[in-house]
C-alpha cells in the first residue's frame, strides 16, 4: 500500500459517532478491542474512550464519542461530541474521518445525526448496524442505493459476529484517499420549510424531509408474519399493571443480589486482608512502622478492595438491564414518582443501589445523561441507609429500644424503629432533592425525551467491559485517594502517644471505678458490671484494652472528641460518644469497633454474638464522668441512630463524589449539608425524646 | 388538540411543536416534525410519561412535553 499523498502518517484518527443504543460499544470492541485510554474529557464528566488498531499496515486511532442524537449541542455529551469533531478539545486528537453508526431498525431517525455529520464535510463512512434485527422485523435496506444518494460508503456490519468489520476498515482507508464532496441535499428542503416555523425548528423539519426523500425506495417494510418476540415482550414490560409488577420483581432481585450475594465475597476479602495483616504483623517488629503498615496502609487498601464486589455486582446488573433495553423502561415507569421531588426516572437505580452502598450507586448515576439530575442524584444518594449503617441500627435497636408490641403482637417496636431509620433517610433525601431543585438547581424544566430501545439480548462482552471499566476506574481513581486518606486518619488516631499519660489515665479510671463501686447500693444491677470492669484491669488483656482505649482517647482524634463535647452534649452524648462519632467520619462501619476500644474493651468483634453482648453490657453500664447518670437512654440511642442515618461518615463516598463530578466543591457541599442535617435531626430527636419521656 | 389528549392506542398526525427552546428542538430532532404519524402506545403509572411509536421506533416523553405537540384534526 502506498502512503497517502500528504506523506506517511503515524495514525489516522477516526471518530465513532452514533445515537445511543445503536451497538456503538460493540462496534468499538470489534474494531479496536480493549480501549487503550479511558477517562473523562477535560473539565467535564463525559467519558472519553480511545482505542488503537492496525488495518492493512495503517495504524488507526479510534475515538468513541458519547452517544448523541444531534450535533446541535444541548447537553455536555453532545457538546463534547461536537468539540471533538471540530478538533476544539485540547489533548484530544482532531479526527481525520468520521464513522457514523446507524441502526438499521430505525434508519430514519439515525440518519438525522448521520446527515449532520456529512454536512461537516469530513470524510465519512456509515456503518449500518443491526441489519439482522431489521430483517426479522421485515425491514430491507438497499445499502448500495443509499450510499449512492448520500455520496459516502455505507457498510453493513454485524459487530457481535464480526461481519463487515474488515469492509468497514477498508472503507475508512478508501474515503481517506479520495474524500467525497458533502451532499447538498438539505438546502432545497430548507428553502421549502414554511416561514411560520421558528428558525431553530426549520433545520430539523428540513432534515427529516430530506431523509424521507433519501429513504424513498431505499427502505422496504414488509410486516412480518407474526409480531417479533421483542415487541410482544415490550407490550408486557410497559403494561401499566404487569409492567409495574415485573419491574418490582426485577428491582427486588437486583437489590437483594447486591445486598446478599456481595456479602460473602466482601467477608472473603476482609478475611483475606486480615490474613495478610496477620502475616505482616509476624514479619515486622512491633512499633510505629508495623502500625503504619497494618493499621494505615493495609487497612486502607482493604477498605478500598472491599467495595469491589458490590460495584462489580451492580454494574453487572446495570449493564444487563441497559443491554436488553430495560434500563430505559425502568426510568419510564419510575419517572412520575421521582419527578415529584425534582429528580427523574433514571435516578431510581442509582438511589436504590445506594441502600446497599452509596459508592456503586453514585457511580451508576453515570447512566443519567442530564447533568442536573445526575448531580442531584449524586448529592442525595448517600442519605439512603447503606449496609454499613445496619449494624449500628441493629445493635442500638436491640439494646435500647424496649421490645414491646406496636398495635399487633408480631410488630415489635425495635423493628418499627429500624424501619423508621430507613424512612428518615428516604424522606430527608426527598426533601433535600425538592429544596435543591427549587433553589440552587433551579432552571428551565429539563426535558424527558427518551428513546425506549427495542428489546434485545445483552452482549456478554459489552456487559463484562462495563463491569471491568467500573471496577478499574474505582480502583485507579478513587482507590489511591482512599488509601491516602486512611493513612492520614491512622496518624491522627495514633499520635501523640505518651506512655506516662496513658498510665495516668488508666490510674484515674481505676480510681473512678473503685469510687463508683463503693457508692453503688448493694442491690444495684450495675454493681456486677462495674466490679467486672474493675477486676479486668488486673488481668493482662483487660489492662492492655484499657491502655488502648486511653491511647485512642489521647490521640489527636480523641482530643477532637473532647473538643467537640459542647457540640455533642445537646444531642445527649458524652465526650466518648463524640470521640466515636469523630473516629467514624472516615468510615462509619468502624463505629462499633471504636466504641469497644473507647469503652476499654479492646479489639473485640462487635459483629459476633459474644462481642456484641459484651459491648451492649458495657454501653448499658456507661455513666457520665463522675456521676451515676446513665449515658445510654432511649432518646440517646435514637439520637445516635438518626445521626448515623443522615451523616456523611464515609470518606470513600466523598472521594467518589469528587471523582464523578470532577470537582472538590460537591464532596464539600455533601459533607457539610449532611453533617448539619444529621446534627439538627439528632438534636431534635434527643430533645423531643427527653421531653416526651420526662 | 395536543398529543397529551390523544387516546391510548390511536394514531395522530403532528401539526406543530410550539416553543423555540432546547426542549422543542429535541422533540423535533427525535422526529416529531409536522406531518409525521404518531401512535400513543401507553402511559406509565400515576400519570407518568407517554410511550409513543413514530418513524419505526418508540419514544417516551412527559405529559407537559406532549402538551406542546399540536396534532392535526
Amino acid at each position: 500500500m502506498s502512503p497517502p499523498p500528504d506523506g506517511p502518517r503515524a495514525a489516522i484518527v477516526v471518530a465513532l459517532v452514533g445515537n445511543p443504543n445503536t451497538g456503538k460499544s460493540t462496534l468499538f470492541s470489534a474494531l479496536a478491542g480493549i480501549p487503550t485510554r479511558i477517562g473523562n474529557y477535560p473539565g467535564v464528566t463525559v467519558e472519553e474512550k480511545i482505542g488503537r488498531f492496525t488495518h492493512r499496515g495503517q495504524t488507526i486511532e479510534l475515538i468513541d464519542l458519547p452517544g448523541t442524537y444531534s450535533l446541535v449541542p444541548k447537553s455536555p455529551d453532545e457538546q463534547v461530541a461536537v468539540d471533538v469533531l471540530r478538533g476544539r478539545l485540547p489533548g484530544v486528537p482532531t479526527p481525520d474521518c468520521v464513522v457514523v453508526v446507524a441502526d438499521a431498525t430505525n434508519l430514519e431517525r439515525n440518519l438525522y445525526l448521520a446527515t449532520q455529520a456529512l454536512d461537516l464535510g469530513m470524510p465519512t463512512v456509515i456503518a449500518l448496524t443491526l441489519s439482522d434485527v431489521a430483517a426479522e422485523k421485515g425491514i430491507t435496506i438497499d445499502a448500495t442505493e443509499l450510499s449512492r444518494r448520500l455520496g459516502c460508503p455505507v457498510v453493513r456490519v454485524v459487530a457481535p459476529k464480526r461481519t463487515g468489520i474488515e469492509a468497514l476498515a477498508d472503507a475508512v482507508l478508501a474515503v481517506m484517499k479520495s474524500p467525497a464532496l458533502p451532499p447538498q441535499g438539505l438546502g432545497p428542503h430548507l428553502a421549502a420549510v414554511e416561514a411560520r416555523h421558528e428558525p431553530a425548528a426549520r433545520e430539523a423539519i428540513a432534515r427529516y424531509a430530506w431523509i424521507e426523500e433519501l429513504l424513498t425506495g431505499v427502505v422496504q417494510r414488509q410486516p412480518p408474519a407474526r409480531r417479533p418476540l421483542g415487541e410482544r415482550i415490550d407490550d408486557l414490560l410497559t403494561h401499566r399493571v404487569w409492567g409495574t409488577l415485573v419491574f418490582a420483581a426485577t428491582m427486588l432481585t437486583m437489590f437483594s443480589s447486591i445486598f446478599w450475594l456481595a456479602t460473602p465475597l466482601m467477608d472473603g476479602i476482609s478475611a483475606g486482608m486480615d490474613a495478610v495483616s496477620g502475616w505482616v504483623e509476624g514479619l515486622l517488629p512491633e512499633g510505629a512502622i508495623r502500625s503504619l503498615v497494618v493499621d494505615g496502609v493495609l487497612a486502607g487498601v482493604g477498605g478500598v478492595v472491599v467495595f469491589v464486589p458490590q460495584i462489580a455486582m451492580l454494574f453487572l446488573f446495570v449493564a444487563i438491564l441497559e443491554g436488553c433495553g430495560y434500563l430505559s423502561r425502568a426510568a419510564f415507569l419510575m419517572d412520575r414518582l421521582l419527578c415529584g421531588v425534582g429528580l427523574g426516572g433514571k435516578s431510581f437505580i442509582p438511589l436504590l443501589s445506594s441502600f446497599a452502598c452509596a459508592i456503586p450507586g453514585i457511580m451508576a448515576a453515570r447512566t443519567i445523561e442530564n447533568p442536573r439530575d445526575r448531580l442531584l442524584t449524586i448529592l442525595v444518594a448517600p442519605l439512603m441507609s447503606c449496609s454499613a449503617r445496619l449494624p449500628v441500627y441493629l445493635l442500638l435497636c436491640g439494646a435500647f429500644v424496649p421490645n414491646v408490641a406496636v398495635g399487633v403482637s408480631w410488630l415489635r417496636l425495635p423493628a418499627v424503629v429500624l424501619a423508621g431509620m430507613y424512612a428518615v433517610g428516604v424522606v430527608t433525601a426527598a426533601l433535600v432533592a425538592l429544596v435543591l431543585s427549587r433553589t440552587i438547581f433551579r432552571g428551565p424544566p429539563q426535558p424527558f425525551v427518551m428513546e425506549l430501545p427495542g428489546w434485545r439480548w445483552p452482549r456478554l462482552e459489552v456487559v463484562l467491559e462495563r463491569v471491568r471499566e467500573a471496577v478499574w476506574s474505582f480502583l485507579q481513581n478513587a482507590g489511591t485517594l482512599i488509601v491516602a486518606v486512611s493513612i492520614v486518619i491512622w496518624a491522627l488516631a495514633s499520635y501523640p502517644h505518651s506512655e506516662p499519660a496513658i498510665d495516668a489515665e488508666v490510674a484515674t479510671h481505676r480510681t473512678m471505678l473503685t469510687t463508683r463501686l463503693a457508692d453503688l447500693p448493694p442491690d444495684d444491677p450495675d454493681r456486677a458490671d462495674v466490679a467486672e470492669e474493675l477486676a479486668s484491669l488486673d488481668t493482662d488483656d483487660g489492662l492492655a484494652a484499657a491502655r488502648r482505649g486511653a491511647a485512642q482517647r489521647q490521640s489527636v482524634l480523641g482530643r477532637m472528641g473532647r473538643l467537640v463535647e459542647p457540640l455533642v452534649r445537646p444531642l445527649g452524648w458524652d465526650w466518648r460518644l463524640g470521640c466515636a462519632a469523630i473516629a467514624s467520619f472516615p468510615a462509619r462501619e468502624v463505629v462499633l469497633g471504636t466504641l469497644a476500644v473507647i469503652y476499654n474493651l479492646g479489639d473485640i468483634d462487635p459483629g459476633d454474638e459474644e462481642g456484641g453482648t459484651a459491648l451492649v453490657r458495657r454501653l448499658r453500664a456507661a455513666t457520665w464522668d463522675g456521676t451515676n447518670r446513665k449515658v445510654f437512654t432511649l432518646p440517646v440511642a435514637l439520637s445516635i441512630m438518626v445521626f448515623f442515618a443522615l451523616c456523611a461518615q464515609c470518606a470513600s463516598t466523598l472521594v467518589v463524589i469528587g471523582r464523578e463530578t470532577s470537582s472538590w466543591l460537591w464532596p464539600v457541599v455533601t459533607f457539610t449539608y449532611m453533617t448539619v442535617l444529621a446534627w439538627l435531626a439528632a438534636f431534635a430527636t434527643y430533645q423531643i425524646g427527653t421531653w416526651l419521656g420526662g | 388538540m395536543s398529543l397529551e389528549q390523544v387516546a391510548i392506542g390511536s394514531v395522530a398526525r403532528v401539526a406543530n411543536v410550539s416553543g423555540s427552546d432546547s426542549t422543542s428542538l429535541r422533540l423535533l430532532e427525535m422526529g416529531l416534525t409536522p406531518g409525521v404519524n404518531v401512535r400513543v402506545v401507553g402511559t406509565a403509572p400515576l400519570g407518568g410519561p407517554l410511550e409513543l411509536e413514530l418513524r419505526g421506533y418508540r419514544l417516551s416523553i412527559r405529559r407537559h412535553e406532549a402538551a406542546r405537540v399540536a396534532i392535526a384534526k
